[in-house]
């Protein structure tokens, strides 16, 4: 296995909850016997990301992303199925694997609430062994895109969603792990550090070759960073594959809109079906299969420009969310 | 240590109210004992000095044994509440190994600041020493262990968050009993004997009680190998129980949500 690889095979969790019954009865049968229910947050899940890769892993609320995630760093035990990060179990050596990964939960600090950011760093680079010359260096690094020093001397307390998020992702990358899981780590960020957060995954990916595994909600982050995407649904992997694939398994695709002089009493145009029509204004969709073949956008465009009287003609590609979101109908 | 002393040094208000109420609690705890003494030379066994400085010796070890960890959010029902008890878990300390040195940070801490208050308390002349040098060593090693199993009692209650996050019923109970098994709110010696029989069978006299009845000389120097031998017991026992509990706790630990 290469230095940051993460490999999970019918990776499965499943927990535990004690279900409530009504009333004080139930409330003394709860207390005697109580009925544990099992939930299976995390469904026979398998996925491999290669050195230097970002794969966005995505799904709803609920879904199984950060169980998954979780169980990948070694926090969570699965209850069945093989995983491993760089050739370690992650659970079973949790020591090795922390000198190996670096985690960011984005609604949840590693920093220390009254120390400064500057001293959280330095209580983790103490923590991981770090050189100081290494540690002054891969702070550098890391000054140069997310700009630490204008905040690190404040009080993790003080300190807003971005600028913290910003120190945790250093705080992570301190000891210069070859993996990194990153769950939701743009959430409640205002576009500018957002896009500032993004520009230094691209960095680290790039340039450092880390493995990188994210989750997260943005589908601008996943359109921006991700080349390949996996979904999670009640805990099952639905697709895994290249982000431009979704459409596939979604069934959508790009359409094209078409205003005309007169609509024809007839409109059979090869390769099209008309999906809408509202007045002169014509929508129309490749049919099933006939974008695998030779109708691409372009020649869509000239065919209805030679089988109808038109005026004006835009074609529109569906972005990632409306992919997502029908991914997510198709699977279900 | 680093951590501890920073967020505590960085708060004056957490630290001075603290240590007012230190000052006040020792100044009535003295004014209690001359009071209680008033025409009586010996009770349960101490004079007044010996009641006294056991007395105002258990006053500091309640007030700096630990540090206010819930202020800054580093208690550990607040960390498995919140969900950062994560980042214990992808760190290359282990958790068991990290408590421990939070502990040891908190110790010396609290120690430092108990160690000042005993050495104000000795000049002011309300607290006697010990009366020789082989009881005052034989109090310093029962302390020393006594230390550890007050670590290990609160580990486990620390640990019931891994079952149970709430647990703030359990900590003001164990936090109870402990100050009152262990000789805290007053020495044990004046309890009824069933009390103190009862009271042997469990491991809070040997945290308190035990150093401080060797340090005014309740209990002769003689004694400590006996008392060495129930400490160890303790420790032992504790240690091997809290092992258990910290891998279960490892192997069941969760994290819900986002």
């Amino acid at each position: 296995m290469s230095a940051g690889t993460i490999v999970a095979e019918g990776l499965t969790k499943v927990f535990h909850t004690v279900a409530r019954r009504p009333g004080l009865g139930g409330a003394l049968k709860d207390l005697v016997r109580p009925e544990r229910v099992p939930k299976v947050a995390v469904d026979q899940v398998s996925i491999r990301v290669d050195q230097g890769e970002l794969l966005a892993l995505l799904g709803p609320n609920g879904a199984g992303k950060s169980t998954t995630i979780k169980m990948l760093c070694g926090i969570l035990t699965p209850t069945s199925g093989r995983v491993e990060v760089n050739g370690v179990v992650p659970h079973a050596d949790r020591i090795a694997n922390a000198r190996q990964i670096g985690a960011v939960f984005g609604q949840r600090s590693q920093l220390w609430r009254d120390l400064t950011g500057r001293q959280s760093l330095e209580v983790l680079r103490d923590m991981y062994g770090l050189r100081d010359a290494d540690y002054r260096e891969r702070i550098r690094e890391f000054n140069r895109i997310l700009e630490l020093e204008e905040f690190w001397d404040q009080r993790a307390r003080q300190l807003s969603l971005g600028q913290r998020v910003r120190c945790d992702l250093a705080a992570a990358l301190l000891h210069d792990p070859p993996v990194v899981f990153l769950d939701e780590p743009t959430i409640g960020m205002d576009v500018v550090v957002k896009e500032q957060v993004r520009e230094f995954l691209r960095d680290q990916v790039r340039r450092r070759g880390r493995t990188v595994l994210l989750t997260t909600h943005d589908m601008t982050e996943v359109a921006k960073l991700a080349e390949r995407v996996a979904l999670i649904d009640h805990g099952a992997l639905a697709y895994d594959g290249k982000t431009a694939g979704l459409r596939d398994l979604a069934g959508v695709t790009w359409e094209a809109n078409v205003t005309v002089e007169t609509v024809p009493a007839l409109v059979d145009i090869p390769g099209l079906r008309l999906t809408r029509a509202e007045g002169t204004r014509l929508t129309f969709a490749p049919v099933p299969g006939a974008e695998a073949g030779d109708l691409t956008p372009r020649h869509a465009v000239r065919r209805l420009i030679e089988h109808l009287p038109v005026t004006d003609i835009r074609v529109e590609e569906p972005d990632l969310e409306d992919v997502v979101r029908q991914a997510f109908r198709a699977g279900r | 240590m680093r951590i501890t002393l920073i967020t505590e040094l960085s708060q004056p208000t957490r630290y001075v109210p603290q240590l007012t109420m230190v000052v006040i609690q020792l100044a009535l705890t003295w004014w209690l004992w001359r009071a209680l003494y008033a025409g009586v030379r010996v009770s349960a066994g101490l004079n007044v000095t010996q009641a006294t400085t056991y007395a105002l010796l258990g006053v500091l070890y309640l007030q700096f044994k630990s540090v206010d960890r819930w202020s800054n959010g580093d208690s550990m029902v607040q960390l498995m509440f919140e969900g950062t008890i994560a980042y214990w878990f992808t760190r290359p300390v282990s958790p068991r190994r990290w408590y421990l040195i939070r502990m040891c940070g908190d110790l010396a801490y609290g120690g430092a600041w108990a160690l000042a208050a005993y050495g104000a308390c000795w000049a002011a002349g309300v607290v006697a020493g010990p009366p020789s040098r082989a009881a005052g060593g034989a109090a310093l090693l029962t302390l020393a262990l006594g230390l550890v199993i007050t670590y290990y009692l609160q580990l486990i209650v620390d640990l019931m968050c891994f079952w149970s996050t709430v647990n703030d019923s359990a900590v003001v109970a164990v936090q109870f009993a402990s100050s009152l098994l262990s000789g805290a709110f007053a020495p044990l010696w004046f309890f009824p004997g069933w009390f103190q029989r009862a009271d042997a069978f469990l491991p809070f006299e040997s945290t308190l009680n035990t150093p401080l009845s060797l340090y005014v000389g309740r209990l002769p120097v003689s004694a400590l190998g006996a008392q060495l031998a129930v400490q160890v017991a303790w420790c032992v026992g504790l240690a091997l129980f809290t092992w258990w509990l910290w891998r279960r706790a490892a192997a069941r630990v969760t994290v819900l949500g986002g």
